[in-house]
């Protein structure tokens, strides 16, 4: 898909210069001595970095680091295709990517979690329980209407309305997408065999459901649309409360129903971080454990190891270093925020065995 | 002869225009010749577009490369966008017809330029601001006030604009959007045919007893029914490809025909905006691939509808104006 | 509404439904120009409230930091893909208008003149998948100026080639007689003679294509990319940022600061768009018809 060949090159400059001679005065414009690196993907992880930049840039001042909210599905293709010096995803690559592309590295940088969201007018302030199966009968079309017997029987004593549920998802390749079907997939083997999982899925065609573009574009289809549902990364929990959203309580492994705050992260962190390999791509979706919650994740840099030269390596490995370290991008003053939680520290050492691979 | 070194030199420069458009047109059927090969007639026929498992391995299909699973069938983009067009000419073609009648016949001249102006200057706003506005403004509105009020007195009669009414991102609202960007496409051409043509003929019919919009209804405006067709192909021309309004108010929906007029929906150009992330997921590749087939689709469609708009105003249109829509 | 209705001369009796029928029919017609001129104007004042309630000084020098900072990357941006694509464009695009002009009874002037038409049409997407799966993608460029440059000058190429050509043709004739006469060859007549008197003209046609370009953003998001920072001087290989990438991804967030700049981008970009049709219309067009 993206044949970044020496010929290609010289082929591209030939017709270049042709095409754009005019241009060449234009062009003689001196290049600034700075690092550039463009950081794209993955919506979840955009709040962080924004937070990350413009502490770590007034630091370095040698370094700018362009940052765009694009969806996973971006953040990855544009890694491996050197259009962007770090991916970012809430998602790892695939086994027969990795093998296209065998130089790119998914380092985690921080674990995040997703909530499930919900707009029923009367009922956002408390919160609904809602279950694999249920949420996978809601996305395929068999659960239609909020009061549902399916939802009802979770729901004990909550007047629920009888209207349609409008399903929200995302139409971006989302690492969003690839947790929440994954969650889906463990849950509900019924779900596994037919949608399965992965950063875009096959949505079964459900009347009504609405394609948002990034967690943004889900936070504000969720507000406008009265009884829909959606999957919305934490590092939009501030978005979401703004917006009156409700935030379910999610069934998990052991059965119980447990809201995302760091104590339920941790646990799940702490009951499946260490089957962890070196090359850290492991789902941590639906971990065992009372407190544990279901739909977590490591938030993944998709860097490529061999860089077009030694400057910009240097520069990634000096800001991921920075970025991995508990005192400085790891720190809690970074992660409360937007409501990561930290890379434990046998985690944190193979990312930076990963990151020392960057040359 | 050093005439015609000018002349060939001249010919050799002006030929980047039609080479540009043979290039887009050739090198989106070879890129997505894959796809083609694979998808088949079916492409226009499926309602599934499914990139496969994308988290497993690639298997051989059909001599290409594709993941398990994958389907790729476009007749909800194709439905989708030939929905929101014809709302779109269903709401733009009443009003381009009123407004011109009324810019040319009953508004003074010194007024009639400036509100032409404003009219044609509706053509020069962007897309992505036409986006914005239906985003924050019009989808509140519509799915919040006129959608139920529709459903509540149409909805009985007609099932497919009863409720639910959603959320306001959808079929209707793409609809509504784009025919205010293609209004004063019609509106435009039509008030030149109007102001251009023969006074005697409206002299004869008001001779004849005819009242003053008689003439004009019954005379005057049959006269311009070819502009007026060439005109609207044009702005159907323009509807379907448009991309960012409708991307940013349809709703983006995937996968599934509208039951309702409230219904999302995507239409093929901004499909290929919302899915080439997606699609680049893809470790077979042909998911970039098909996307370019429904380029190549889009581009071909909107090259044979411009050209007959363009041939209709060519051979039937006697004024001299040409338009540069 | 009705009053507007025009006083008409009864030579014969006419009969009252036929009255009304004329009546209801001016009576819509006026509220279809009435409506559109309300949507027209709800348009401009969402964009002019919104914008002017989100402008600050510091939007206009400071570059975008996330989801919030200011504009000015964009602006340049926008500024410098636009003008880059009509260095590009205004070559080819006028050498097509005088070919298509000069030579129009010619098969190639025919040819040129109904693709330029057929040009115009072609989805601006289509151009921008082009741009990135040939220029981006396969020649290797990543997102870079030259290939949204080269994306908006293909969709210029075709205004420009027409205005110029309807220009060239309102030059009358026996200018070029003149021309002639006094033993100019083609090339004089129509460098020396024809261009000169069609400027005007070929302005307008050039600095509409402008406005094009300012507002396109399909073309742009798979070719131009975006980034935080001024354009750094390269053709390739380096993102640019542009104003209607703002109005896209901003509205979108849940942040009002984010808002702001799209809001602020929004008014930007069609106060510009305006202001250049104004020129066009007003300034330009005027002296071209003198």
């Amino acid at each position: 898909m993206s044949m970044k060949s020496g010929l290609a090159r010289r082929r591209g400059s030939l017709i270049l210069a042709a095409t754009l001679a005019i241009c060449t005065t234009v062009g003689a414009h001196a290049a600034s001595a700075q690092q550039r690196l463009l950081e794209t993907g993955s919506s979840l992880l955009y709040p962080l970095f924004n937070l990350w930049v413009p502490v770590y840039t007034k630091a370095h001042p040698g370094v700018q680091i362009t940052t765009q909210s694009t969806g996973s599905g971006t953040g990855i293709s544009e890694a491996v295709s050197g259009i962007a010096q770090i991916g970012a995803s809430d998602a790892y690559m695939s086994n027969p990517l990795v093998r296209m592309h065998p130089t790119m590295l998914n380092i985690p940088l921080a674990i995040s979690s997703q909530m499930i969201n919900y707009n029923v007018p009367g009922l956002n302030r408390m919160h609904l329980k809602l279950s694999g199966p249920v949420l996978a009968a809601m996305y395929s079309g068999h659960v239609r209407f909020w009061d549902d017997p399916m939802i009802a029987r979770l729901n004990p004593g909550v007047r629920l309305p009888h209207k349609q549920i409008v399903l929200v998802h995302r139409t971006d390749g989302s690492g969003d997408t690839f947790i929440f079907t994954q969650y889906l997939s463990f849950s509900t083997p019924a779900w596994n065999d037919s949608v399965s999982y992965g950063t875009t899925v096959s949505w079964p065609a459900v009347e009504g459901g609405i394609g948002a573009e990034g967690n943004p574009g889900m936070v504000n289809a969720c507000k406008g649309t009265p009884y829909s549902v959606a999957y919305i990364g934490i590092s939009y929990k501030q978005a979401t409360e703004h917006a009156g959203l409700g935030e379910a309580a999610i069934e998990n492994r052991a059965g119980k129903f447990v809201m995302a705050n760091p104590g339920t992260v941790q646990s799940a962190v702490n009951a499946t971080s260490a089957h962890t390999p070196r090359d850290e791509r492991i789902s941590l979706i639906f971990a065992p454990g009372a407190n544990s919650y279901p739909i977590i994740n490591y938030e993944y840099a998709i860097v490529n190891a061999r860089q077009p030269n030694a400057a910009t390596a240097g520069a990634l490995r000096e800001f991921f270093n920075w970025a991995l370290s508990p005192t400085e991008g790891n720190s809690e003053r970074f992660m409360k925020q937007v409501g990561f939680v930290a890379l434990p520290p046998s985690i944190v050492a193979l990312s930076k065995a990963q990151v020392a691979r960057i040359q | 002869m050093p005439a015609m070194k000018f002349r060939a030199w001249l010919a050799l420069v002006a030929g980047i225009l039609p080479a540009s458009l043979a290039a887009i047109v050739l090198f989106l059927a070879i890129y997505s010749w894959p796809a083609m090969h694979f998808n088949g007639l079916g492409f226009v026929a499926r309602d599934t577009w499914n990139l496969g498992n994308l988290y497993a391995d690639p298997i051989m299909r059909h001599g290409v490369q594709i993941q398990p699973g994958a389907t790729y069938g476009i007749l909800f983009l194709i439905v989708g966008t030939l929905l929101s067009t014809l709302i779109a000419l269903a709401i733009a073609l009443p009003m381009g017809v009123g407004a011109a009648i009324f810019l040319a016949e009953a508004v003074p001249a010194r007024l009639r330029m400036w509100i032409s102006f404003l009219v044609e200057l509706l053509m020069a706003i962007p897309s992505v601001v036409f986006g914005l506005w239906g985003y924050v403004v019009v989808i509140p509105f519509l799915g919040q006030h006129l959608y139920p009020l529709i459903a509540h007195s149409l909805g009985k009669a007609i099932p497919f604009f009863g409720e639910p009414t959603g959320s306001g991102y959808g079929l209707l609202t793409a609809g509504i959007v784009l025919s205010l960007m293609i209004v004063p496409i019609i509106a435009a051409t039509l008030r030149d045919a109007l102001v251009s043509q023969p006074t005697s003929l409206r002299e004869a019919a008001l001779g004849l007893g005819a009242t003053r919009f008689e003439a004009l209804w019954k005379v005057m405006l049959p006269g311009t029914r070819k502009t007026l067709i060439g005109a609207t192909f044009l702005a159907l021309g323009r509807a379907l490809g448009e991309t960012m309004a409708v991307l940013m108010v349809s709703g983006n929906a995937l996968n599934y025909l509208p039951h309702r007029i409230y219904d999302p929906v995507s239409t093929m150009a901004a499909f290929i905006v919302s899915q080439l992330d997606s699609a680049l997921q893809d470790p077979s590749g042909l998911a970039v691939r098909s996307l370019a087939e429904i380029a190549f689709v889009l581009a071909i469609i909107s090259i044979v509808v411009n050209a007959l708009a363009r041939l209709l105003l060519l051979v039937w249109n006697n004024s001299q104006r040409s338009v540069v829509v | 509404m009705t009053v507007l209705a025009p006083a008409h001369r009864t030579v014969h009796q006419i009969r009252l439904s036929r009255r009304l029928a004329s009546l209801t029919g001016w009576t819509l017609s006026a509220a279809c120009l009435l409506a559109l001129s309300v949507l027209m104007v709800w348009i401009l004042a969402v964009v002019c409230v919104r914008g002017l309630g989100a402008m600050k000084l510091s939007l206009l020098t400071t570059i975008t930091q996330g989801s919030g900072g200011g504009l000015l990357n964009a602006i340049e941006g926008t500024l410098v893909l636009s003008g880059a694509a009509l260095l590009l464009a205004v070559p080819f695009g006028v050498a097509a208008g005088i070919y298509s002009a000069e030579y129009r009874f010619t098969r190639w002037a025919t040819t040129i003149r109904f693709l330029a038409d057929v040009l115009v049409g072609v989805p601006s997407i289509v151009i921008g998948y082009f741009g990135y799966v040939g220029m981006v993608e396969w020649l290797g460029w990543n997102f870079s100026l030259a290939a949204g440059a080269i994306a908006l000058a293909i969709i210029s190429l075709p205004y420009i080639c027409r205005t110029t050509e309807l220009a060239l043709r309102q030059v009358s004739n026996d200018l070029r007689d003149a021309a002639y006469s006094l033993g100019a060859n083609d090339r004089r007549v129509i460098l020396g003679v024809c261009l000169p008197a069609a400027l005007p003209g070929i302005l307008t046609g050039i600095l509409l294509a402008l406005a094009v370009s300012v507002g396109e953003t399909a073309p742009l998001l798979y070719t131009a990319g975006w980034s935080n920072y001024m354009w750094d001087g390269h053709l390739t290989h380096s993102p640019v940022g542009y104003l209607t990438y703002a109005i896209w991804t901003f509205i979108n967030e849940p942040f009002a600061s984010a808002n702001a700049l799209a809001y602020a981008a929004a008014l930007l970009v069609t106060g510009f768009v305006l202001v250049i049709n104004i020129i066009a219309r007003f300034v330009l067009d005027r002296r071209a018809r003198r």
